[in-house]
């Protein structure tokens, strides 16, 4: 450490700053504090029973021959890369 | 007559062909009422396949979102087919989907998605991560000031540092709940911290350089050493709000014993 006093002392007091504005706005959540069920999310509890374990995805297959040809069609449209809006261009749906 | 295969075998091959490519079957399949085994497997198949990528949307809704359903269908199907589970527990599954992203060639026009995938990684195995305290203010505030700088903290089980060249948290803010993702100009990138200090996964937005200092805290480094790494990585480090967030957020679950 190149200045091992100061060093000290900038980071008592940053400590003590810290500690004092927690204290005052006390941001401890005392809500969360219990158990609570029924807030597993959604497809976590190690069963995916439900929706998809039908037998109805036979046809889903054939996205594996035109997976190239992909296009993603949801919400990145809204987000401009600094290249400008050329990269997400919406081409043709996939079929 | 050919040597019978043993159960391991059978199972084996079974389980190849479920998540194998389309159109495989497993050899020695047989359809009871001499149906078409192909088409009878296809079932089975789909309804595993269905179900994996199922669980893996429910893990990352958020990438779903951004590309759309049909998009991420095929991004699982393709993970499915590279990286089977290997573990009964469905909620370990898709954690070598980000860096999969990376490597998906459709993706590339969205090249936030991967860290997209890895915030909500980090997410979920917060919210499975083992209880513990976060370290007391009080414990802190007792400490040592002479000695403040050669202390070392044991991180929260739960705790996660993500950097990403993307505005990531934003992205992520703007696609959860039902609000209308609204335009946004993907300008600069944005460290994250992840934890758990209770029973909900709480993201924070992390200042410049703090990122640097939780990484450090993370690896073992003493505090001391943490503040000066930070420092060198930005002048704009900002130490006490460093500190604040610390306390805050729950990162840290106790005073490492000295050795």
């Amino acid at each position: 450490m190149k200045n091992k006093h100061i060093a000290t002392l900038a980071l008592a007091g940053s400590l003590a700053s810290a500690l004092a504005a927690v204290s005052a706005t006390s941001a401890m959540a005392e809500d969360s504090k219990e158990k609570c069920y029924g807030i597993a999310l959604k497809g976590q509890n190690d069963c995916a029973a439900g929706a998809g374990t039908t037998c109805a995805g036979t046809s889903k297959m054939d996205y594996q021959k035109n997976v190239f040809k992909l296009v993603p069609a949801g919400t990145c449209e809204t987000i401009k890369t600094p290249e400008g809006h050329g990269s997400l261009t919406q081409g043709p749906a996939p079929v | 007559m050919s040597r019978k295969p043993s159960a391991t075998q059978s199972i084996g091959r079974f389980a190849a062909a479920v998540v194998g490519a389309p159109e495989t079957v497993p050899p020695g399949l047989g359809a009871w009422n001499g149906g078409s085994v192909e088409r009878r497997f296809g079932v089975y198949r789909n309804n595993v396949r269905e179900g994996l990528i199922g669980a893996l949307a429910s893990r990352f809704p958020v990438t779903e979102k951004l590309v759309g359903r049909a998009f991420f269908s095929a991004l699982a199907e393709a993970f499915l087919l590279s990286h089977p589970p290997r573990s009964p527990v469905l909620m370990e599954w898709g954690d070598a989907l980000p860096a999969f992203i990376e490597t998906f060639e459709p993706a590339a026009t969205v090249p936030y998605l991967a860290d997209v995938a890895r915030l909500e990684a980090a997410r979920s195995h917060a919210y499975h991560a083992a209880d513990a305290a976060p370290v007391q203010p009080e414990t802190l505030a007792a400490l040592d000031s002479e000695r403040l700088a050669l202390v070392r903290l044991v991180s929260h089980p739960a705790l996660a540092i993500l950097r990403s060249p993307y505005p990531v948290l934003t992205i992520w803010e703007r696609n959860t709940g039902d609000s209308e993702p609204a335009p946004l100009e993907l300008g600069g990138g944005e460290d994250m911290l992840v934890t758990r200090p209770q029973m909900r996964v709480e993201l924070r937005p992390l200042p410049p350089g703090a990122a640097r200092f939780f990484e450090a805290l993370e690896e073992g480094q003493s505090i001391g050493w943490a503040a000066e790494a930070a420092h060198a990585e930005t002048p704009l480090f900002d130490l006490t709000l460093a500190f604040t967030l610390m306390i805050q957020s729950g990162a840290f679950s106790a005073v490492a014993e000295e050795t």
